[in-house]
């Protein structure tokens, strides 16, 4: 009960006392017009009492022999009884002297009218800006600061270095490795990816001739082309390998993904009957802590030996998969679903054919592929994750997913995404409901059907919290660190900067080459938000 | 007019360099400053109590905190010459010790020293206390006795100055209670900042007796009896080992246990050493071939039941199943182990299904012991750390832990160990007695060596170049050849 | 903007083509179109409710398994416990009950509450007034100081930590270059080892993005509000309390969702301000460390993340109720 008291006191009195300093200010600025020389004494009270408290902090220090601790002694020094002891003093000297200092200058002249204008603008924006301010250089420019500062020293943080550090990252083999460039060409998502490509063209093209144009881009060409664009980089960055490639293919492939994904859940969601149901299961997973998180895929993911029943899902079901051979019951049954939903999907090819919905046709036909495969998987060399032993018993195939390199980087990007597709769909959910109603309305009754709305209304409309979507979930996963850290603490070449960087600063404490990380980090991710913002600004 | 602008720009430039340089010294000064950092926190602990009802305002405390630091030099004094009444003062400790079980028996252990003496002792167990030591030492709020899960760590705290080396009469008590061979891990460069604390027996090998007699295998008692029985097993059908080295952040480090316990075996003591502090390159045949000793081994077809067949996919606290439900013979791992052995299982009693445990064999007769444990060392200098320091290294202090651990395990082996003397032996299991006696009489022990390596290689390559052999990534000679790099000059 | 624009307009042409192919299915042979129209419209719901579905399952699957012993969760997986029964609710026993001599798991709670809200509410105080100061009171500097603080965004954490703790624990001073004098520039104010020194460093690092989040949307309310009030005399104070606020509610909740989120379930900030100090830990901590130097009862962990979990939904499930349409529409027009 004490701790309940001490901690429900805490948070009134920290709120309490900001919102009163707030508006305390807020009514001084007020009277900087009507009362100047009252201004001017509050103002000397506050500089004396903080240049009071300056110094009674003075003091003398002397390094002590065989001590961690240097020995200190106050510059000034006062009386010591009771509640009253030096500092006291001193501010309250401070700020009596300065007070009326104040008071006086403030009595004998006071600024013209034009002047006091500006001033009053100016402080008005410190009230504001201020709190911000102060926070932010304390809590990040001072350590940002010391952070580069330290990056050019050694391990301990004692002799200089310069840019040794630096050239130690990108020298190690470890960081860039670029000696699978090749591998890319061989690779099958790469000529899938160019597939993709030549499909949006053909289509842009054919739209275009229908129009009268070269080349017609519409929502169904730029998805197309996405998903290109998607795999292309997966070829990339499964044959480029390092760390920092590793950090470059979270940020595409999770921010891609998760964006997509949340927008599409918020879209849906937002003219689905029980939205507030559906919103809060995509969402629980930002709910879950990272050590949750862990568990949670670590039972999705474990693989046990063949011999046994497998613990994880996804292993079990790979397993099970395999466990219907070509020809029988089982695999009859997969074919034989899997083919009604293939002809379900060509029907809808044709008639997105005969519509001219390219979106409808496309989107069907390729949906088909990955059914065809799977059919023909079950016809012929099977699915799943199982051979037969010499004894005709089934020995499980399992997959290692956070074993085998290079794709065990793609699983643990799942869980990632995962967690973040909430966070896209919650802000993506609030611009979507921000969408002035009357734009929406116009547009229906313009004839606009609801897929013309959205992406003749909406859409263009949250453009802008897309960018700032996809703005903070670059930079927060630039920072990945918590998932790798609990799952595979970037064994398995799955290491990223970050943890990196905490494995050298706090694991093995090099300073020096931790802060190096760091500022790496840090100046990989500015270029993007300044672009960003800047962007922001002109659009204004 | 562009004139007057030109110079508000350059204006304006000179005073965001000033403000970033400002900053800068700033910076550099925070970073380098500590002073009287340590002497500040037995005064910021009676301000705490004076005011323990919300720890949450001690912000309020500001008027008081500031003046502390005048008046705390002559409290120490106070404090030294009136040695007999240490009632009222408040000890910190932090460690690494976490669970229910072991956190609570070990403030159960603390409860009893303080019914005693007066001396308020919390101990506070994180998971990753660990890595959080460092943090809180270089960040001036470090406890004021940390348990170190590895002497390395302990050595690089002593040598960067920041634990204070222990006073004679806490020495004088530690050796009433604790033989050379255990201190020796608390001495960094001839002086003592260490006690043992709990000890572990790493050389052992878990099996089921009743199994082996009934198949027809025997206890091996060398390494190539090991060899032999294994291929025995394997042409009976028989899985010899579960093996599994995932063990989250720290994956890896059963591999390591296994190339110490063979480095002590198949070389000396002294190479062993050598090894340890760096002399001896794991690239040298004498440690590669220790490498590839124990991969010829893992690797041999049959050899060991491991999940899709991947000895670094398997989690290692999930080689106790399969060990008592038959799936493999043997499982070598350190005696607290007995915790992760299903429940219910019965050990060394003599039943059907009990599991028991046989000195991992040697090679050359001589029966080296890899042991491991933890110790204490003290951040602050004040006459109540070193009474719970000499607590720590008592005889009573483990009896009294070591029962309430088995108190809070419900019975059976309770995990903890102590290789201090003059326990009273009651107080273990029959298993746990017999773990004490290789411990206590063996006449070469070795600690666990990645924990006496910096912490670069010991917690880092070690187990990651490990990892990566031990999955096939790296061969023997990249993965040594790359610990060898990161051994910090 | 302008590729959408386009869009839009190609978008809009085939709008007559696919009405008049509407009205030709009345005359017969396409009534079957329009059922596959109709179906695939009705598609996205579909698709909605399987990737709630696809979402949950990692989820269910440690909440069934958070039911079950330890020993079980190693040998079998969830679904066999649907025939095997065999549940349990030990663990939740274990969980809740333990570490009753430093005041257990409902202490922990506590502290994550002393922690969680005033790392939530102050932020976003400080951020709403900075976010409205950058987006409609002109200042020399402006767009710079933003432009600043937003690219600390990008800053790791991790690395701000120590210098923080440092300050906390012995305050800041400076050696006066040349000389044996140290100035304190922050004072000690013995804060290492409270929440409020874990609270005041949730609240500088949740700031930058704070700011970005609020300017965004502050930005981009209407002009003409803020001219009407201020012909009406208002003065900055008044138009942000009495329009600003009141039209941000849906960014200030989403951004009071995530900041309560992330300072709930943060692990590393609080073990590091913390340190020694187990009577101040949250929930998180107190949880992870359950599991035991070795992850020996790590089976624990499945029945402490639900206990974690349990208060984040309870604030999303309360805030969700605050991402309302409209709100601006309306506000507009009266």
């Amino acid at each position: 009960m004490a701790a309940l008291w001490g901690a429900f006191l805490g948070i009134v009195i920290s709120v309490g006392a900001s919102a009163a300093v707030f508006w305390g200010t807020h009514r001084l600025f007020g009277l900087v017009e009507r009362r100047w020389a009252v201004v001017a004494a509050v103002a000397g009270v506050l500089v004396g009492a903080g240049a009071g408290a300056v110094a009674a902090g003075l003091r003398r220090c002397v390094a002590v022999e065989g001590s961690r601790n240097d020995e200190c002694t106050p510059l000034l020094d006062g009386p010591s009884f009771g509640w009253i002891n030096p500092t006291l003093m001193w501010i309250v000297i401070g700020a009596a002297v300065f007070g009326l200092a104040g008071a006086a200058v403030g009595v004998k002249r006071s600024p013209g009218g034009d002047r006091i204008a500006t001033l009053q603008g100016r402080l008005r924006a410190l009230t504001f800006v201020g709190p911000a301010m102060l926070f932010v250089a304390l809590g990040l420019i001072v350590p940002l600061l010391r952070t580069i500062y330290l990056s050019l020293f050694d391990k301990a943080g004692e002799s200089f270095r310069g840019l040794a550090n630096y050239g130690e990252i990108f020298t190690n083999a470890q960081s860039v490795d670029l000696s699978g460039w090749a591998g890319i060409f061989g690779s099958r998502l790469f000529w899938g990816s160019l597939i993709l490509f030549a499909i949006a063209t053909l289509i842009a093209m054919s739209r275009g001739r229908s129009r009268g144009v070269r080349a017609d881009v519409s929502a169904s060409t730029v998805g197309i082309g996405l998903g290109g664009g998607l795999l292309l980089s997966f070829a990339v960055f499964a044959n480029l390998r390092g760390t920092v490639m590793n950090n470059l293919w979270w940020v595409v492939a999770v921010t891609f993904l998760s964006t997509a994904l949340g927008l599409l859940a918020a879209v849906i969601a937002d003219r689905t009957k029980r939205e507030s149901f559906a919103k809060s299961l995509i969402f629980l997973p930002m709910a879950i802590s990272f050590v949750g998180a862990g568990i949670i895929w670590r039972f999705m993911y474990i693989a046990r030996p063949p011999q046994k029943s497998q613990t994880g899902l996804l292993n079990a079901i790979w397993v099970w998969l395999g466990t219907l051979r070509p020809s029988s019951g089982g695999a009859w049954t997969a074919v034989a679903v899997l083919a009604a939903v293939t002809v379900l999907l060509t029907a809808l090819c044709a008639f997105g054919v005969r519509r001219r919905q390219s979106a409808i046709a496309v989107g069907s036909a390729i949906a088909a592929i990955p059914l065809l495969w799977l059919i023909y998987r079950f016809l012929g060399p099977g699915v799943g994750g199982s051979a037969l032993g010499p004894n005709d018993e089934p020995i499980a195939g399992t997959i290692l997913f956070v074993q085998e390199s290079p794709f065990n980087n793609v699983w643990l990007m799942v869980v990632l995404i995962w967690i973040q597709t909430g966070f896209a769909m919650v802000i993506l959910s609030a611009a979507i409901k921000a969408v002035p109603a009357d734009l929406i309305e116009a547009a229906r009754v313009d004839g606009a059907d609801e897929r013309q709305v959205f992406f003749g209304v909406t859409l263009p409309t949250i453009v802008p919290t897309i960018t700032v979507v996809m703005t903070a979930m670059i930079v927060l996963v630039m920072k990945v660190f918590d998932i790798v850290r609990v799952m595979t603490n970037g064994n398995f070449g799955t290491q990223v900067i970050a943890n990196e960087m905490w494995q050298r600063s706090f694991t093995e404490f090099n300073l020096g080459l931790g802060s190096a990380l760091a500022v790496v980090l840090f100046l990989g991710v500015v270029p993007v938000m300044g672009l960003n913002i800047r962007r922001m600004q002109r659009g204004e | 007019m562009k004139d007057h602008s030109n110079r508000r720009t350059r204006l304006r430039w000179a005073r965001l360099l000033a403000i970033v340089l400002a900053f800068g010294l700033i910076a550099a000064a925070c970073g380098s400053d500590d002073d009287g950092d340590a002497e500040e926190a037995p005064a910021a602990t009676e301000a705490m109590a004076d005011e323990s009802m919300d720890d949450s305002m001690a912000d309020e405390s500001m008027d008081d905190s500031m003046d502390d630091e005048s008046m705390d030099d002559s409290m120490d004094d106070d404090m030294s010459d009136d040695m007999m009444d240490l009632s009222g003062t408040k000890v910190t400790v932090f460690g690494p010790e976490s669970s229910d079980e072991e956190a609570g028996a070990l403030r159960d252990a603390l409860d009893h020293f303080a019914a005693q003496t007066g001396i308020e002792v919390s101990y506070t167990g994180a998971r990753d206390a660990a890595d959080q030591i460092n943090a809180q030492a270089a960040g001036g709020n470090p406890p004021d006795i940390f348990i170190f899960p590895q002497p390395g760590k302990l050595a690089d705290f002593a040598r960067d100055g920041h634990l204070i080396a222990l006073p004679d009469d806490v020495i004088a008590a530690m050796n009433e209670h604790w033989t050379p061979a255990w201190t020796a891990f608390g001495d960094v460069d001839g002086t003592q900042y260490g006690i043992p604390n709990k000890s572990d027996l790493k050389s052992l090998v878990w099996y089921k007796p009743a199994l082996f007699e009934s198949k027809g295998y025997s206890v091996p008692g060398t390494w190539d009896e090991l060899k032999a029985l294994s291929a025995e097993m394997i042409a009976n059908g028989d899985t010899p080992f579960c093996i599994g080295i995932e063990s989250g952040p720290a994956t890896g480090w059963t591999f390591t246990d296994w190339v110490e316990d063979l480095m002590l075996r198949f070389h000396t003591p002294a190479e062993y050493d050598a090894w340890v502090a760096g002399e001896l390159a794991f690239s040298s045949a004498e440690v590669s071939g220790v490498f590839t000793e124990v991969l010829d081994l893992w690797n041999t077809p049959g050899m060991v039941f491991a999940a899709g067949g991947s000895i670094a996919a398997t989690p290692f606290g999930d080689n106790g199943q399969p060990l008592v439900d038959n799936d493999c013979m043997m499982h070598r791992q350190a005696s607290f182990y007995a915790a992760f052995i299903p429940e219910g299982t019965a050990f060394a009693d003599g039943s059907a299904d009990a599991v028991d445990t046989f000195y991992f064999p040697s090679v050359k007769g001589d029966q080296p012991v890899l042991g491991a444990g933890t110790l204490v060392g003290a951040f602050r200098d004040a006459p109540e750390v070193w009474e719970v320091m000499k607590y720590f290294a008592s005889s009573e202090y483990a009896e009294v832990r070591q029962q309430a651990q088995t108190e809070r395990k419900g019975g059976g082996l309770s995990g903890f160990l102590s290789a201090a003397t003059n326990q009273d032996p009651s107080v273990y299991q029959p298993l746990e007695q017999s773990f004490l006696d290789i411990l206590q009489n063996a006449d070469v022990v070795r600690f666990d060596g990645s924990d006496l390596m910096p912490a670069e290689v010991g917690a880092g390559t070690f187990w990651t170049e490990g990892t990566a052999v031990v999955n096939g990534d790296k061969s023997v000679a990249e993965a040594t050849q790359a610990i060898d790099d990161s051994w910090p000059q | 903007m302008s590729s959408a624009a386009e869009t839009a307009a190609a978008e809009k042409a085939p709008g007559p083509a696919g009405s008049g192919s509407a009205q030709r299915g009345r005359r017969g042979p396409d009534r079957v179109g329009r059922a596959v129209y109709r179906f695939l419209r009705s598609i996205p719901a579909w698709v909605l409710w399987l990737m709630v579905i696809v979402w949950s399952v990692p989820t269910g699957s440690l909440f069934l398994n958070s039911f079950r012993h330890r020993d079980d969760q190693r040998a079998s997986g969830w679904w066999t416990s649907f025939t095997e029964g065999n549940w349990t609710l030990e663990n939740y026993a274990d969980v809740l009950s333990s570490g009753e001599q430093t005041g257990g798991l409902w202490q922990a709670l506590l502290n994550s509450f002393a922690i969680a809200i005033p790392a939530t509410i102050i932020p976003i105080a400080i951020a709403a007034l900075a976010a409205y100061a950058f987006a409609w009171i002109p200042f020399r500097g402006r767009e710079w100081l933003f432009i600043g603080t937003v690219s600390l965004l990008a800053l790791p954490n991790q690395v701000a930590l120590l210098p923080l703790l440092q300050m906390f624990a012995g305050g800041a001073h400076w050696t006066l270059p040349g000389t044996e004098i140290v100035v304190t520039l922050f004072p000690d104010f013995s804060l290492a080892g409270t929440a409020t020194a874990v609270w005041l460093t949730h609240t500088a690092f949740a700031l930058p993005f704070a700011i970005f989040l609020l300017h965004n949307y502050i930005s981009t309310l209407p002009g003409e509000l803020f001219e009407a009030a201020r012909i009406d005399g208002a003065d900055h104070f008044t138009i942000f309390w009495r329009i600003v606020v009141p039209l941000s509610v849906p960014a200030l909740a989403a951004f009071a969702i995530f900041q309560f989120l992330w300072t709930w379930n943060d692990y590393l900030i609080a073990l590091t301000m913390l340190g020694a100090a187990g009577e101040n830990y949250p929930a998180t901590i107190k949880i992870a460390s359950m599991a035991g130097e070795f992850g020996l009862r790590e089976h624990l962990l499945s029945a402490g993340a639900f206990v974690q979990a349990g208060v984040p939904m309870l604030v999303f499930f309360f805030l969700q109720r605050f991402f309302v349409r409209g709100l601006l529409a309306g506000s507009v027009k009266s």
